[in-house]
């Protein structure tokens, strides 16, 4: 398509001024009120005990996420391309889910399946606390991040096929081998793409987690529950802040990273 | 030596294999030939235990490996879309069933660039598959299959996805490649000047039946049926039979040669004919003819034989198939 050069840069200043007035000016306003008063004060609020606990907390539910996402999502992947099964569909339906899903209503009904009064109730009053504890918002992250890591290794499979498997298998490897010195290199960037996705959103969940959290500072607040508390329940809003900042800066490097891996794929 | 022996294959209600028998003797380059369709690739794959078969037996070398996984056939694959192991180098991709088979380091080394110098890609060791052409990947793909020191090696299509010109060099270097390493192949065509040009055995397969199997001297000359005929080389019909269009014989006048020729029972008999088109083809000439029956046909003649008969196009003729010409009863239902 061609355009005129006075449209072109209409659109240009568009869409730049769009971004600028949706994503770049509040994380910048962020960054200027958290940076303003000093990097030492900075540091110093996101190093109290609460902070280093909720960072802490962020990222243990992150390492026990991430490595039960990638190996539902691979095993989810394979047989929703691969199987021929009964309820193929239902099961594509039902990964979904999530996408569909409200976090908050995650939260409610993780509640009414794990609290003390609900279907599995009985374990809650055996002494295993899940709602109001670490499993319970382990649970609940995972729900919000399961599609990412089966719907980013999805295409890779269908796109590679099943014929270097095949040849794998005429050339002696048996499914274990084929499955990790084929299969797995072949999907290993939409996997690490689908890793990269689940960390971040389990970084930046809010709602499912605060509904099964007991939300105790230094115990059981996350990275996002550590900003809402500092700025609604204690008023100290250069310390939400602080820990916004933080959280941002997390995720940037997750995003540096990706594009670092990006790069190098894309070298070959 | 590969047998198979009454092998069935229903896709659904499809049957895409029926009832096939093979022999295909040790040392030989057997084409399965047929159209599109025709199940070639399903009795390949068979034979590869890539496919299970419904009912039937494949023996290798004395063995039955009827239940057995492809991993413990001892065979040697080439996909037609070469199925190279895209983050693997070229040597890694060689290297991988020996490395499978956990050889050690040095053997697999010698190994690998032993092959890679018989198939010509010496110093290609380091790039990856997408960094060469379709026909260094395929020929990468075959060193691969060779490495592991198959008894059997079996093509499906393996030049199917080149140009043409790459095609028939490379099924010129397989046929030359076969004559050093002489170990039994199986390849997979739809192309009949393919499976002549390379093959010393031909099986022709239509609807998931073997139709005939032979040499190509054979299954040219006598072939067993008019399916067979007229998917190796051409054809023309002439009063209802099945003649090659070279084994007719043009004479403006009846009476001379051509009726006195007419002494083999089942050959076609002189056919009146009406000139359509004459059509130089460098060496030969062709006729296009028509009937008085109304059916067309048409003739393979020398240039010499035309000159000599000058034919214009609009004038009659006499035609008649040469007394040892390949004649086939016309049968419809076997036809393509
Ligand atoms: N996996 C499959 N599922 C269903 N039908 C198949 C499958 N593979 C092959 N067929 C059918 O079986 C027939 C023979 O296939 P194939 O052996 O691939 O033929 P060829 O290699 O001679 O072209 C074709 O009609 C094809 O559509
Ligand atoms: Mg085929």
């Amino acid at each position: 398509m061609r355009v005129g050069t006075g449209t072109r840069i209409t659109l240009r200043v568009v869409a730049l001024g769009y971004l600028f007035v949706l994503v770049a000016v509040p994380i910048g306003v962020i960054l200027w009120r958290a940076f303003e008063p000093g990097l030492a004060t900075f540091i110093a609020s996101i190093s109290t005990p609460a902070a280093i606990s909720a960072l802490n907390l962020s990222l243990l539910i992150i390492a026990i996420v991430v490595p039960l996402n990638v190996v539902f999502g691979v095993v989810t992947a394979l047989a929703l391309v691969r199987g021929r099964f009964r309820g193929r569909g239902l099961l594509q339906a039902v990964v979904d889910l999530p996408f569909a899903v409200s976090p908050i209503v995650v939260g409610v009904s993780l509640i009414m399946l794990w609290g003390v009064n609900g279907w599995f109730g009985a374990i809650d009053r055996a002494g295993f606390q899940v709602i109001f504890g670490l499993p319970g918002m382990v649970l609940a992250t995972i729900f919000v991040t399961l599609p990412f890591v089966v719907r980013e290794v999805e295409p890779v499979l269908h796109e590679i096929g099943t014929e270097q498997e095949q040849a794998a298998s005429t050339l002696g490897a048996d499914r274990w081998q084929t499955f990790w010195r084929i299969t797995l290199p072949a999907i290993r960037w939409g996997l690490t793409y689908g890793v990269v996705l689940t960390v971040a959103r389990a970084l930046g969940e809010f709602g499912a987690v605060i509904m099964v959290s007991s939300g105790f500072p230094g115990v059981s607040q996350t990275l996002t529950l550590l900003v809402h508390a500092r700025y609604i329940d204690d008023h100290n809003t250069y310390g939400a802040y602080a820990a916004a900042t933080l959280l941002m800066g997390i995720a940037l490097l997750v995003l540096l990273l990706m594009t670092l891996l990006d790069r190098k794929r894309s070298d070959r | 030596m590969i047998t198979v022996t009454a092998a069935r294959k229903h896709y659904g209600s499809f049957l895409a294999l029926d009832d096939v028998d093979i022999d295909i003797p040790s040392g030989s380059l057997t084409a399965l030939l047929g159209p599109s369709g025709s199940g070639k690739s399903t009795l390949l794959r068979a034979i590869a235990g890539l496919e299970g078969l419904d009912g039937g037996t494949v023996t290798i070398d004395g063995r039955d490996v009827t239940a057995e996984p492809p991993q413990r056939r001892g065979i040697g694959f080439v996909f037609q879309h070469y199925a190279a192991f895209k983050h693997m180098t070229v040597r890694d991709n060689v290297a991988f069933g020996l490395t499978i088979r956990k050889r050690p380091k040095a053997e697999i080394a010698k190994k690998v660039d032993d092959l890679l110098e018989i198939v010509g890609l010496d110093g290609f060791q380091h790039r990856y598959p997408a960094q060469l052409s379709g026909g260094q990947r395929q020929r990468m793909a075959l060193a691969r299959a060779l490495a592991v020191d198959p008894q059997v090696l079996l093509l499906d299509e393996p030049f199917g996805a080149l140009d043409a010109k790459v095609r028939t060099d490379l099924r010129q270097w397989l046929r030359r490649l076969h004559d050093e390493v002489h170990v039994t192949t199986v390849l997979v065509t739809h192309d009949q000047e393919e499976a002549l040009d390379v093959a010393d055995r031909i099986a022709v397969l239509n609807h998931g039946r073997i139709e005939q199997v032979g040499d190509p001297v054979t299954l040219y000359e006598r072939p067993a049926n008019d399916f067979v005929m007229g998917f190796l080389g051409s054809v023309a019909t002439l009063g209802g039979q099945l003649v090659r269009p070279h084994d007719i014989v043009l004479d403006r006048d009846r009476t001379t040669a051509l009726a006195l020729d007419a002494k083999v029972a089942d050959s076609p008999g002189v056919i009146t004919a009406t000139v359509e088109r004459v059509v130089p083809l460098g060496f030969e000439v062709r006729i296009d003819l028509r009937a008085d029956s109304g059916e067309r046909f048409a003739a393979q003649i020398t240039r010499r034989d035309a000159a000599e008969l000058g034919l214009h196009e609009g004038e009659t003729i006499h035609a008649r198939a040469t007394s040892r010409s390949t004649v086939v009863d016309h049968d419809p239902a076997l036809a393509i």
